[in-house]
């Protein structure tokens, strides 16, 4: 089995500063997302299932439209896989409605007067979240021991929490370290890869212009995130 | 409850329960601040995981990082008997600096053993190292009984291993305590589990050690920081033993010169004297000619002025040392350069087996029995007398090893 943990917003440098040993594997590194204007979430995925850069077609669809893209299965790598799991990965088989109900609300927060108010969302807002990411997780553990030949599992909780308090470094530090807990438990080909990072705006986090990747299998020194595809199927697991 | 504060360091390997034990150590003792433990609860079910101890440290030095909290590398909470200070010690070459440099002066130690793990090559290089300090009251705690089902014999024998150790470095132990940090066994707290144990909770132990004695009552070592010139002639530096009185009759070392004090000062305040510790300046009838490095001590009782002194190091820089390298030699704030005339033997720190005598070169993480030779007469002490000028670093651009004096003068 090969397995790749999307893990959304995973930045660099806190990989790094809370030593999340799981995380880097044996070779880590930044992705070079220089090609994409702008560091969009269904852009990056997009383009690393295709193999290609998919920034003007997903663009075109306008904001809003963007997140009901739903890529068909011959058109991504996954492919080549006979039983392939692929889990709530945006582009693909996105849970819609978790996700618009995140943006709905962060737009709330930010629509907000009353500090009170910005404190009630925010409460709203991570306790949705977490919610999403314990079933995440526990549908991505019970793949783990499914019959499948490649699983891959989308986190968002370091985004989407993150953009509401990536300043709050302890809620983040334990974040991170439920994530490398995680890719501790997988005992088979590991592939952990992140759209973009977070940069800290005061509390807030924004998107950074670089990703994460890790491996055990080889150095990949400062790939672009449409390389994964065909690096992927070449893992001598998949043929 | 007394004033009195007994400050140890928890030493160990790196994953044996360290910041658990350090977070369930203030949990227990009511002595984290409000709301914070509730906090890192309610990310921890958010997350759907159970509360680890060792998260409120991370939440501490989270705050300590954006200055919320002043100072967590000196951690304190307090028992009925006193209050008690954990110095952070974050590996052992820190550990090393601050016990050296008396950045942090721990007065006894907390030794953790990971029970499923059992004794690691760390854990007998950071007992090596609270052996070479001197540091004898210790205490051992075998971690995380809760996850071999608290069972007596794997306790027994890893209780054996580390004592054999310790044996061989010539420390014995206080107490040797199974505990679980995450469940809080033994911490401050006794449990059935466990009623093979009749000793002390981990607690109960601390209470027992003793405070160091004030370093008001060994002889008088002022040593000189720097002199100011303003209307009068000021002498700056710390009074690192003794006590030091308007009118004393005082020595300046090494140049052996004599004077009486005129005054004490110190800053907004109108003292007469100046007890261990301090940070002051004094003025002298005579005015002679003293300079940084200079110790100021009263007549009688005599450091050593030498130029050749023997010492136990330990090299922690990756570069190892060879003879005929030239070092800086650092102790309170003389400052010369030396050379290493003889390394007598070098110690594996973690195996305690002797990897050569007479040896010409000394590695990372090794422990070595040298002879210093300094360009310059230095004032200097037996460890065992005055740790305060008993202590030395070595240098090259960066410290690179610790030692401490074990015979000023041959």
């Amino acid at each position: 089995m090969i397995v790749v943990l999307a893990i959304d917003a995973l930045e660099y440098t806190l990989v790094e500063e809370f030593n999340c040993k799981n995380l880097k594997q044996r070779f880590y590194g930044k992705t070079n997302i220089k090609e994409f204007s702008e560091p969009k979430t269904m852009v990056l995925w997009s383009s690393f299932m295709t193999g290609k850069n998919m920034e003007k077609e997903i663009v075109a669809r306008g904001d809003k439209e963007m997140w009901n893209t739903e890529l068909d299965m011959e058109d991504t790598f996954f492919r080549s896989f006979k039983n392939p799991k692929i889990i709530d990965l945006p582009g693909f088989s996105y849970i819609k409605e978790q996700h618009e109900q995140e943006r709905r609300m962060l737009k709330y927060y930010f629509d907000a007067q009353s500090e009170e108010e910005k404190k009630n969302i925010r409460t709203e807002y991570n306790n949705l979240a977490f919610l999403h990411h314990r079933r995440i997780k526990q549908e991505f553990s019970t793949a783990l021991q499914g019959d499948y030949d490649f699983v891959l599992g989308y986190f968002s909780v370091a985004d989407v929490i993150g953009h509401l308090n990536f300043g709050n470094g302890s809620m983040m530090k334990l974040i991170y370290r439920d994530l490398d807990e995680i890719a501790g438990t997988i005992n088979h080909t590991l592939i952990v890869l992140s759209d973009h990072g977070m940069e800290r705006v005061g509390i807030f986090g924004d998107h950074s212009n670089y990703g994460f990747w890790s491996t055990d299998l080889k150095d990949l020194g400062n790939p672009k995130i449409t390389d994964f595809a065909d690096m992927i199927k070449e893992i001598p697991e998949v043929n | 409850m007394n004033n009195e504060n007994l400050k140890f360091v928890i030493v160990g390997h790196v994953d044996h329960g360290k910041s658990t034990l350090i977070g369930r150590l203030l949990y227990d003792t009511g002595s984290l601040p409000e709301g914070k433990i509730e906090e890192i609860k309610q990310i921890c079910e958010s997350l759907g995981r159970e509360i680890e101890f060792g998260y409120v440290m991370d939440h501490l030095e989270e705050e300590r990082d954006q200055g919320i909290t002043i100072d967590t590398a000196q951690t304190f909470f307090n028992t009925e008997k006193r209050n008690y200070v954990i110095i952070d010690a974050p590996g052992h070459v820190e550990f090393v600096k601050n016990m050296i440099s008396g950045a942090s002066q721990a007065e006894a130690a907390v030794l953790i053993v990971d029970v499923e793990e059992g004794v690691r090559e760390q854990t007998k290089r950071h007992a090596y190292i609270l052996g070479m300090l001197g540091l004898s009251q210790v205490i051992v705690v075998v971690n995380k009984m809760d996850l071999i089902n608290y069972d007596q014999k794997r306790f027994e024998s890893v209780k054996k291993d580390i004592l054999k150790f310790l044996l061989d470095i010539s420390i014995k132990p206080s107490y040797v305590i199974p505990i679980s940090a995450k469940k809080g066994d033994f911490i401050a707290n006794k449990i059935s589990k466990m009623n093979w144990y009749d000793g002390p909770t981990l607690l109960e132990a601390l209470d027992i050690f003793k405070t160091k004695e004030s370093a008001n009552y060994k002889p008088l070592r002022f040593v000189v920081q720097d002199i100011y010139n303003f209307d009068k002639r000021i002498i700056v530096g710390r009074v690192e033993s003794g006590v030091i009185k308007k009118g004393d009759k005082i020595k300046i070392l090494p140049s052996g010169e004599e004077t009486r004090v005129k005054s004490i000062e110190e800053y907004l305040k109108n003292v007469t004297e100046a007890e261990a510790g301090k940070s002051i300046g004094i003025t002298t009838e005579d005015k002679l000619f003293i300079d940084r490095g200079n110790v100021v001590i009263h007549n009688g009782d005599m450091p050593a002025v030498t130029d050749r002194i023997m010492a136990n190091v330990f090299w922690m820089d990756r570069t190892p040392f060879k003879i005929g390298e030239r070092l800086m030699f650092r102790c309170s704030t003389q400052e010369v350069s030396c050379e290493v005339e003889k390394i007598n033997r070098v110690i594996n720190s973690s195996t305690l087996e002797l990897i050569a005598e007479d040896a010409t070169e000394i590695k990372n993480r090794e422990v070595a029995n040298i002879v210093i030779r300094t360009d310059k007469p230095v004032v200097v002490e037996n460890f065992n007398k005055i740790e305060e000028l008993g202590r030395f670093v070595l240098g090259r651009e960066d410290t690179c090893a610790g030692g401490i004096i074990t015979e000023p003068e041959q």
